[in-house]
């Protein structure tokens, strides 16, 4: 099975919708389950106890895990000097913090399989220093570094670590965000468009796919850098 | 399950991750530069002693707090790592 944070919204609803229609058995975990019409456990994965249940939970469902994808995030687009303070904490806490919680706690069920990969989530913030993104850019360029490092503590278990760094997709945590402001980011990149959800679901098949067996410690920043 | 038994399950399984290739006695760290086990062996160690928890009905936590803290580390001896999985099969 297949373990998706975020799974109620965004990128992580689709990926989930993806892995679905590809007949993956799909846990998701998120903060409110209520409208998720898949196996779910509600968890905040910024909270240390909650990911602690739910890989319990997992654990004892006794199944093997394929992957986990910390698709759980949020956004703010705004300069360090116009972020408040709870937002900083925000931020920090969801993206990099719970990120790490859940690939510590998770770790353990791939440990024993010698088997699995993480897909973790990244911006293309980070490799573009976007202005205006300095706060989450750093949640993220958290995730890149932990993920890298990861990958190496896990490498010698036969699991995979790896990060997608999308560049401006359309989902709730670019509410607010100007077709201009778009444009500036998506001339940044090599292949300069806006992709869209379903380029990332791609990103994470492959990354999945047996054939990516040699991909570990890698950040995919979609439409390049 | 009592201290002894479980200094007896954790030197078992600590002795079959070293392959028998050293002494293994109560003070002996698991983490640290002294250590014998390799950060590999350690978790083998912790999965291991999952399935002997597993076998006698409860559940060995080793991402606790108690095992991460570097002050009263679970796997600061053989000693305290059989003392906590004994607490943890009371529970």
């Amino acid at each position: 099975m297949i373990i998706v944070t975020g799974a109620s919204r965004g990128l992580g609803q689709a990926i989930t919708e993806r892995l679905i229609e590809r007949g993956e058995e799909v846990i998701g975990l998120a903060r409110n389950t209520n409208e998720l019409k898949i196996d779910a456990i509600e968890c905040d994965v910024s909270d240390y106890a909650a990911v602690k249940n739910a890989s319990k939970e997992v654990k004892r469902m006794r199944k093997p895990v394929k992957a986990f994808i910390n698709a759980a995030g949020v956004a703010s687009m705004n300069m360090a000097v116009t972020t408040d303070e709870s937002t900083v904490q925000k931020l920090m806490q969801t993206n990099l913090v719970g990120t790490i919680y859940c690939c510590q706690l998770f770790a353990p069920i791939m440990l024993r399989q010698k088997q699995g990969c993480f897909i973790n989530f990244s911006t293309i913030a980070v490799a573009l220093a976007l202005k205006g993104e300095s706060v989450y850019a750093a949640s993220k360029a958290g995730v890149e570094s932990f993920s890298r490092t990861f990958a190496r503590e896990m490498a010698d278990f036969n699991v995979r670590v790896n990060c997608i760094a999308p560049g401006p997709i359309r989902t709730d945590l670019l509410r607010g965000i100007t077709d201009t402001q778009i444009e500036n980011i998506t001339s940044q990149q090599v292949i300069q468009r806006q992709f869209q959800k379903s380029d990332v679901c791609d990103l994470v098949e492959l990354l999945l796919d047996e054939k990516a067996t040699s991909l570990s410690g890698q950040v995919l920043n979609v439409g390049g850098v | 399950m009592n201290i002894s038994k479980a200094k007896e399950v954790v030197i078992s399984v600590i002795d079959e991750a070293l392959e028998g290739k050293a002494e293994i006695t109560e003070d002996m760290q698991l983490i640290g530069g002294e250590s014998l086990l390799d950060s590999m062996k350690l978790v083998e160690v912790c999965l291991a002693l999952e399935d002997v928890a597993d076998e006698h009905g409860f559940e060995f936590d080793w991402t606790s707090e108690a095992a991460m803290s570097k002050s009263r580390s679970m796997f600061r001896s053989v000693a305290a790592l059989a003392e906590e999985f004994a607490n943890q099969s009371e529970v």
